[in-house]
């Protein structure tokens, strides 16, 4: 079966789809994998690799795409490339299903079965295939060297000669695996850290890393759901909380925002007020800036700071900062769930499998994942 | 019989049904428990007066020294032995039934015939008095062995050998061969006490099968029994208040054991008789049985004696904060020329690189770290893995249950090892919330304790 890797086209992607280690395990596996020239370039990865990798390098990317079997990508295709992709083809990318209405029913016109990894369900199986973990393990690392960077000061404790130079104090709003990271990060560079999060249930795991639970007192029973997931919450929960955290935010140097709720956009936890109660020179690194941010004041992809002094960064796509390890990671996600559907070097759609259901988004021309034709329905 | 008693058994028959019923709700317990007990008062005042009474200092001795007892364990057992408290009082319970079973067959059998007279038992009262004893006898014998379980004097895992169930169906099928025999004639009045031999050994072969963490189910059942017992003895003895309160303890026994197995999402059949013949189900075993223990001082020797040593950190060294104390047992072990490396599975803890972050935090140098795919094929040719609050990352049951959570993830071998040492604070399940075969294997040693105090006293016994 002919495994196709296009060039990653959308802007600022730096990411490729395989590595030559994923290509050796795919061919082992019988494939036969074919990439556009110059895909691994952003990821320091050069066609020379891949060859030696036994990989075929396609510089016409209109050839690319004929007898494809698989499609492997970061990005979903666009318009134009889905065109190209014959039918009963199979596409493995993070598709975003859930607000990429448009595409969605692009790709089942054009009768390509999907997958999309954004879907992979969080069990212990399926670990090795979660491409959210693996992106948000490194958004959350990053943040901490972002707002590193932007700080007037540094984040250890120092006592010299010529005074004492106190740690940064740093708060993580949202323990799931970037907040859990930054908050690791943060704590080898020395930073007094606090963690908060409406699920009580994580200050053990908080704690775990040498980090401070925020106690706020607000917290609710009901506050996970099946899926590990933060509930959203309701309007009194909400307005308790801010108040209770302002006045710790007034005290932090550093406040790092990672709350998302999958397919709705990110809650509001930090308000104009209470950004307005921060110190000057402290920062603010906004992770959910893609789905409109935490934060009130946050200019997705843009950083600037606000009169009273406060540095808001709002980065897109974090992972696309560090390219060698993103794809790294997100290749082996890519061909762990690809081996996983796979069957002696074709892929059989078993619906009986927890993981195929969970990621299958459109078959057979008809959308068949149960929660995106929800959405779409509605 | 007088008047007077009969109108005390009434009463205490009421009482006895008021409470219970005052029993199923918090807020009427104790009320229930006040009524009951003047229920029994009444029914002891009116027994007294039976005519039928010889000898009233054996009875008053009596009820001095199990008054006596009894005052003593209320006030002395703490509440969390209650179990065993129930079980020991419903076993003498029993044992009182069979007793005043043998007494009366003696009465009316045994010393008849053996005088040449008239036996004055009819074939109803000759049956009712065989299932009086036998009921009496395995209820004893049955609350024992189950205190013992809970007391850990007898192992809480179940006993179970091939062929288990039929063996039990047999005997209780023989005990009633037995009873009709002795109803019908053919039997000779002796085999009553053989009757009585057979059921107490059948209450031990019943009970040790069932697991320690099911002798609350076991344990009602039992009270079933005896009150069975019990109203067997009131048709013995033609006494009403008997017969009336054994029906209700009958009844409320049983009903109470079905409704813990409920509670529990298992069938009675399953408790009863669910670990004869059952392997490692899919899903994992649901009865935890004894793993071994082993102290401080002797994990210290297992380690001090090792020539490669393996460490699998988890999320329970992170929250116990023992990776400090860790890296100094390593480096103690390290310095006596004991090869010792960490085995770091690509889901441990919490988060990803979770492990990296706190051993790195406490100085283990990088090298030291190996990831699961390289150093599994060696726990096979080393001589002890020790387990820092890791679970579900080395549960074999990934391997083959196909029910469970965890199927299909690749795990650390650790159970391949020679010797495992599982530093824990509990038997409680991990993240997955199942059992972990591996603790229960032979060549796994749990040494229970909060991870970051054992790891320092590990350090120092292997500093002497």
């Amino acid at each position: 079966m002919k495994v196709v890797v296009p060039r990653e086209r959308v802007a600022g992607e730096t990411r490729v789809a395989v590595t030559p280690r994923t290509v050796k395990r795919l061919v082992r596996a019988g494939l036969s994998v074919h990439i556009e020239t110059g895909a691994g370039s952003a990821s320091g990865i050069s066609d020379a690799e891949f060859i030696e990798a036994q990989a075929t390098i396609v510089s016409d990317p209109h050839s690319l795409y004929t007898d494809a079997g698989i499609v492997l990508g970061v990005q979903p295709p666009d318009a134009e490339t889905i065109a190209r992709i014959p039918a009963g083809t199979f596409l493995v990318a993070t598709i975003n299903p859930l607000i990429e209405h448009d595409l969605v029913n692009r790709l089942a016109e054009q009768r390509v079965t999907s997958f999309s990894l954004d879907l992979v369900p969080r069990i212990a199986r399926a670990q090795s295939m979660d491409v959210l973990s693996s992106m948000s393990t490194l958004a959350g690392y990053q943040a901490v060297l972002l707002a590193a960077m932007s700080l007037p000061s540094i984040v250890s404790y120092l006592t010299t000669a010529a005074g004492t130079l106190h740690p940064a104090k740093v708060l993580v709003l949202g323990a799931g695996v970037a907040g859990l990271q930054a908050i690791a990060t943060a704590r080898r560079l020395g930073a007094l850290v606090w963690g908060y999060d409406i699920r009580p249930v994580v200050a053990e795991q908080v704690e775990s890393l040498g980090a401070t639970f925020l106690d706020l007192d607000v917290a609710a029973e009901d506050a996970e759901d099946a899926g590990g997931y933060a509930r959203e919450q309701t309007q009194d929960q909400a307005q308790r909380q801010q108040a209770a955290m302002t006045a710790h935010l007034a005290e932090m140097d550093v406040v790092i925002t990672t709350a998302l709720i999958p397919g709705r956009p990110a809650p509001e936890l930090v308000t104009t007020e209470m950004v307005a109660a921060m110190k000057s020179g402290s920062v603010i690194v906004d992770l959910a800036a893609e789905r409109g941010g935490n934060c009130a004041l946050t200019r997705p992809g843009t950083n600037y700071t606000t009169d009273s002094g406060v540095t808001i960064l709002g980065p897109l796509n974090l992972c696309c900062t560090l390219p060698a390890h993103a794809s790294l990671m997100y290749a082996n996600n890519v061909v762990n769930f690809l081996l996983h559907i796979c069957r002696d070097a074709s892929i059989a759609v078993d619906t009986d499998d927890e993981v195929t259901i969970g990621t299958l988004v459109t078959h057979d021309g008809q959308v068949v994942h149960e929660r995106v034709r929800q959405v779409l329905e509605a | 019989m007088a008047a007077s008693i009969e109108w005390l058994y009434l009463a205490a028959a009421v009482l006895f049904i008021l409470g219970i019923r005052d029993l199923s709700s918090a807020e009427t317990a104790r009320r229930g428990n006040t009524l009951a007990a003047i229920g029994m008062l009444l029914a002891i005042i009116g027994t007294l007066q039976h005519q039928a009474i010889v000898r009233i200092d054996w009875i008053i001795a009596g009820m001095v020294i199990g008054g006596l007892i009894g005052l003593l364990m209320a006030v002395y057992m703490p509440m969390t032995a209650m179990p065993e408290r129930i079980a020991i009082v419903n076993g003498l319970g029993g044992a009182a039934s069979g007793l005043v079973g043998i007494s009366e067959v003696y009465r009316h059998v045994i010393v008849p015939q053996a005088a040449g007279s008239v036996v004055t038992f009819d074939a109803f009262h000759t049956g009712v008095a065989g299932f009086e004893i036998m009921l009496g006898s395995l209820t004893f014998s049955g609350s024992m062995i189950a205190y013992g379980k809970l007391r850990g004097l007898v192992s809480g895992s179940p006993l179970t050998y091939p062929g288990q169930n039929i063996v039990n169906v047999a005997w209780l099928v023989g005990m009633l061969a037995v009873i009709s025999g002795l109803v019908t004639g053919s039997l000779a009045p002796e085999f009553f006490f053989v009757l009585a031999g057979l059921a107490l050994v059948f209450g031990v072969m019943f009970v040790l099968p069932i697991g320690g963490a099911d002798m609350p189910v076991v344990i009602a059942l039992l009270n079933a029994y005896s009150g069975l017992a019990a109203a067997a003895t009131g048709f013995v003895l033609n006494n009403k208040v008997l017969i009336i309160a054994g029906a209700l303890d009958g009844s409320s026994g049983l009903l109470l054991s079905l409704l813990m197995c409920k509670a529990m999402n298992r069938s009675i059949t399953n408790v009863l008789f669910g670990a004869v013949g059952a392997a490692v189900s899919s899903g994992g075993s649901t009865d935890q049985g004894d793993p071994q223990t082993i102290s401080v001082v002797e994990a210290a020797e297992r380690l001090f004696d090792a020539r490669r040593v393996i460490i699998v950190p988890g999320y329970g060294m992170a929250a116990a904060g023992a990776q400090f104390a860790v890296r100094e047992v390593a480096d103690l072990l390290k310095s006596r020329g004991t090869e010792v490396r960490y085995a770091i599975h690509p889901v441990a803890g919490r988060m990803p690189g979770h492990m990296n972050v706190l051993l790195a935090d406490a100085n283990v140098p990088y090298d030291d770290l190996v990831e699961m795919d390289e150093i599994n094929p060696d726990f096979a040719d080393t001589d002890v893995a020790l387990v820092m609050g890791a679970n579900d990352t080395c549960n074999p049951a990934a391997r083959h249950a196909e029910g469970s959570p965890i199927f299909g993830m690749p795990i650390l071998d650790v159970d391949q090892t020679s010797q495992v040492i599982v530093i824990k604070r509990s038997m409680s399940p991990g993240f997955a919330g199942i059992p972990n075969e591996m603790f229960l294997a032979p060549n796994c040693h749990m040494l229970f304790g909060d991870g970051k105090q054992v790891a320092e006293q590990l350090a120092e016994t292997l500093s002497l």
